[in-house]
């Protein structure tokens, strides 16, 4: 099968998925998807064909600790199908929940997803595995945007590989919420105001702390005592008018119970596609821009089953279909070929330039630091 | 006499063997863990978070931080307790006293069965009745608009209800099933109403089961995570959650000992009182009975 | 007051009819409902994480119930000879261990095994003679659970055993001994079938308790996993209906014992009451 066949699919099965009202699961049967991918798969150089034969070193499972929302179920199938080995998804609200966990030992994870601030800390704590990298030939350095690999390499050593970026900002149920706000104050004034009772935050400090800080115009990372006081006050006079504080927000807006809701880029990908009057907004404050990477922690129980995951799901056909489910921008040019043109001209998932520019990536200290910690847990004890 | 003597001995070894294994795990799985949580709560938090030797109390003068926790949950446990109370004793009334024998059974199992299933998959299923397409959708069709009541203190109150129900019929019903009924029919033949009978027969004949049923939920009660993990979207804390936050998201170890500290103290306190006023109760329930 | 029971029992089993009947939907998630499709049951089966979670806590439940009846009918029977500082010393650590929030239980435990694994574990490594191949490593899983669940139930197991024994005949007891019969014989012959079905309802509580438990085996199970768990992962993760046909299988199948139990227990009545 050549590219071109393979991008004109991809094509088709955008414009299906864009256009038509059918479930995924529908769509996978009707247009048989489930067997395209494996055909797709088998027909690729090298690689997974040869896995199968190795089969047996793999063993039988791997665990996966990763984000709500954040992969194509159908994939895990296919690896399975693939080489026999099942995935097990765990799904995390916070960097701070899944460093709690690995550091308190025996998370029984293979593989990790953890954000680009958080690497460092990992790698003081000695908690990840310095990567193989000859185990993950997917991983071509050359094709990704460098802003968005350099934070998984530490000393010189490779001890993440880039998942995907993406921004967090907020959708907005405009059949709801009809003030068309564009900034952080507006959230949270919308929060107080009309939208009481309605607004959802992440339970993770980075952004719900973050994104209060942005209300007086701080920067999004600050430890400063002085600043953080300011936000804390904020989120206290807020939390009655809360509808909820959870990083799994995407059913609670498509029921109705909540207006509006901190969201990172897929979300709101995912939110709008279905229903076209989520609207996701970047504060013009600014905000955060991360990237995500995946990870082997220190004594994972299945590290070849783990590197064949990783690979996997690096590699470019793979990615695409992720990429078409979960809606994060890649930073692999490779993947970005396979994609339909609309999707890299989406604003949700490509902000323009001056929304951008003011973004800040998330910083190191910003996990250790423990009053960021404290203030979320008085937050939610409040 | 040498003899008896042998015995006595021989009996205090088996006795001794009798009681090795439970000795064993008491000391080594709750006397050990309370102290190794003592021992921490007086340390400081770990530059990374965890634990850090030290000797300090600061953990313990920042208790306050965590008041609302605690408030909730001495509200919120005593509620719901006397909310399971209100709508347990008539069921267990029904069964212990009104119920035909060949139904009975029956019905108690009944009783018993949701136990079987998933407590975590019973109360999620509460998300869609309280969510808004459920209850709230069905009270706007008469009318209610903007009725919220999932994350609220009413949804946990709910939960707690349904998930402790049964824990609260049993004990009732097993006092009540051993009323005597000729005590009923005597109170009623010499002339008291049936309130007048029911709060001076029966009443007092099942307090032993009331103050079980209430020991029970309350204990489960103060120490609830779930039901305001799930019902409460994280607005609804309890100690529990508190705890759950410290280990595991903020990773303050010392302070989330002496938070837990505090909560088995409250606990010790809150059951010795009750048992008190319960077996004087009863004693002076005993009495107007005669 | 029929009116009024029937209403509970409605409160009771609308959620659990709401669960089953959604183990039936055709769709993914629970929001878009369509009817029917038995297709979840063979995935929940084929699915090997949950068939292990689920294998998991039917050990952990099992274990649990036999050490805790064991332990704690023991430690009942040798109570009553037992006077003075060690019965308070003794009743306190009951009252204690049932009283303590399982959640303080749980957290507790884990901190200590933690840091007693992180000593001993080194030691271990050392001492080990090598003859016997690599040193085992301490780590929290099942066993810890087990061994967290059976503190709660091996105390709750105590308190039952102990009532039955206060309300039981002493004087057969007395006649069998009066009569020469070995201790051995006196107790199988008549103390046991006394306290039996005292010692029959703390094994059922006690694997009732250890299966449904989450929030326990949520600090000290480490890298396994139990059902409550797993359901509680998919839970965070959107729950498919594979989950509820889960636990429409459990449901069926205490159902079918609890049935079971009752016909032959109705049947020994008949049978023993003539």
């Amino acid at each position: 099968m050549s590219t071109i066949d393979r991008k004109t699919f991809m094509k088709l099965l955008w414009r299906h998925r864009k256009t038509g009202s059918l479930s995924r699961r529908d769509f996978i049967g009707l247009t048989g998807l489930g067997t395209a991918s494996v055909v797709l798969a088998a027909n690729m150089p090298g690689l997974l064909a040869s896995r199968r034969v190795h089969a047996a070193e793999l063993g039988d499972r791997v665990v996966l600790a990763t984000w709500p929302n954040y992969h194509d179920p159908q994939n895990f199938e296919t690896f399975a199908e693939l080489t026999g080995v099942s995935s097990q998804v765990n799904v995390f609200g916070s960097n701070e929940e899944m460093l709690a966990k690995l550091q308190a030992g025996g998370s029984g994870w293979d593989v990790f997803v953890p954000t680009n601030y958080t690497i460092t800390t990992y790698v003081e704590l000695d908690l990840i595995e310095p990567l193989d990298l000859s185990k993950l030939p997917n991983f071509v350095p050359s094709a990704y945007d460098p802003r968005f690999t350099e934070p998984g390499t530490v000393n010189g050593t490779v001890y993440a590989v880039p998942k995907n970026w993406g921004t967090t900002g907020y959708v907005v149920n405009s059949a709801k919420v009809t003030d068309n706000p564009t900034t952080w104050k507006a959230f949270w004034d919308l929060t107080m105001g009309p939208a009481s009772g309605r607004t959802m935050v992440h339970d993770y400090q980075l952004t719900t702390i973050g994104n209060a800080l942005k209300y007086f115009g701080y920067s999004f990372n600050s430890v400063d005592p002085k600043e953080l006081a300011d936000a804390e006050e904020l989120l206290l006079k807020a939390k009655p008018h809360l509808f909820a504080i959870n990083s799994d927000y995407q059913p609670s807006m498509r029921s109705g119970d909540a207006w509006m809701s901190m969201c990172w880029t897929g979300d709101g990908s995912q939110l709008h596609r279905d229903m076209p009057e989520m609207v996701y907004v970047l504060g013009r404050e600014g905000g955060e821009i991360w990237s995500d990477f995946y990870a082997i922690p220190k004594g994972a129980e299945h590290p070849e089953a783990a590197y064949a995951l990783i690979d996997y799901l690096l590699d470019p056909e793979v990615n695409a279909r992720e990429v078409m489910a979960h809606g994060y921008p890649s930073a692999d040019s490779r993947t970005n070929d396979l994609l339909p043109k609309e999707m890299l001209n989406d604003p949700i998932m490509y902000p323009a330039a001056e929304l951008l520019d003011p973004l800040e990536f998330g910083a190191a200290s910003t996990l250790t630091d423990p009053l960021r910690a404290e203030i979320l847990a008085r937050f939610k004890a409040a | 006499m040498a003899k008896a003597e042998q015995s006595g001995g021989q009996r205090s070894v088996v006795t001794t063997m009798l009681l090795l294994p439970t000795t064993l795990w008491f000391l080594l799985l709750l006397v050990l863990p309370l102290i190794v949580i003592l021992v921490f709560s007086v340390g400081e938090r770990g530059p990374a978070g965890g634990y850090q030797p030290a000797f300090t109390l600061d953990q313990y003068a920042n208790l306050p931080a965590r008041l609302k926790a605690f408030t909730n949950t001495l509200t919120l446990a005593p509620l719901g307790t006397i909310l399971c109370l209100l709508f347990a004793y008539p069921l267990a009334y029904f069964l212990g006293v009104r119920a035909s024998a060949r139904a009975k059974p029956l019905l108690l199992a009944l009783v018993v069965v949701p136990f079987w299933t998933s407590f975590l998959i019973r109360t999620y299923a509460w998300i869609f009745i309280l969510g808004g397409r459920g209850i709230p959708a069905l009270l706007a069709q008469f009318g209610l608009d903007d009725v919220r009541l999932i994350n609220t203190p009413f949804a946990v109150l709910v939960g707690i209800v349904y998930g402790y129900l049964p824990l609260m019929v049993f004990p009732i019903y097993v006092s009540l099933e051993k009323l005597d009924k000729r005590l009923l029919e005597a109170s009623a033949d010499l002339g008291a109403s049936p309130l007048r009978s029911f709060l001076q027969v029966t009443l007092p004949m099942s307090l032993p089961g009331i103050v079980t049923g209430c020991l029970l939920v309350f204990i489960l009660l103060m120490g609830e995570y779930l039901i305001p993990a799930i019902l409460g979207g994280g607005k609804v804390f309890f100690v529990g959650n508190a705890l759950v936050d410290l280990f595991l998201q903020s990773r303050n170890w010392p302070f989330g000992s002496a938070v837990a500290m505090a909560l088995v103290v409250i606990m010790l306190l809150a059951v010795t009182a009750y048992l008190y006023f319960a077996s004087r109760g009863r004693r002076r329930a005993d009495v107007s009975v005669i | 007051m029929r009116v009024y029971a029937a209403v509970i029992y409605v409160f009771l089993y609308g959620p659990i009819a709401l669960i089953v009947l959604f183990s039936f939907n055709a769709g993914r998630h629970a929001s878009d409902f369509s009817c029917c499709s038995a297709s979840w049951y063979g995935r929940a089966f084929g699915n090997p994480f949950m068939m292990e979670a689920l294998v998991n806590s039917l050990i952990i439940a099992l274990c649990t119930a036999v050490l805790a009846t064991l332990m704690g009918t023991m430690a009942a029977l040798a109570l009553q000879r037992v006077r003075g500082v060690l019965r308070l010393l003794f009743d306190a650590l009951t009252y204690t261990a049932i009283i303590i929030p399982g959640i303080v239980i749980g957290i507790a435990t884990l901190v200590a095994l933690v840091t007693v694994f992180d000593a001993v574990n080194p030691l271990l490594a050392v001492a080990w003679p090598p003859s016997l191949g690599a040193a085992p490593r301490l780590r929290l899983g099942t066993g810890t659970v087990i061994a967290a669940h059976t503190l709660f139930t091996m105390a709750l197991v105590i308190v039952i055993v102990r009532t039955r024994i206060q309300d039981m005949d002493r004087s057969l007891i007395e006649a069998s001994s009066d009569l020469y019969a070995p201790p051995m014989r006196t107790f199988f012959q008549i103390t046991l079938p006394q306290i039996f079905p005292a010692v029959m309802s703390g094994f059922l509580l006690s694997f009732t308790f250890s299966f449904d438990d989450f929030v326990i085996a949520f600090f000290v199970a480490g890298a396994d996993t139990t059902l409550p768990i797993y359901v509680f992962s998919s839970i965070r993760r959107g729950v498919t209906p594979e989950i509820n046909a889960i636990a429409s299988v459990v449901l069926a199948v205490s159902l079918t014992l609890l049935f079971v139990a009752q016909a032959l227990q109705s049947r020994r009545r008949r049978y023993q009451s003539p």
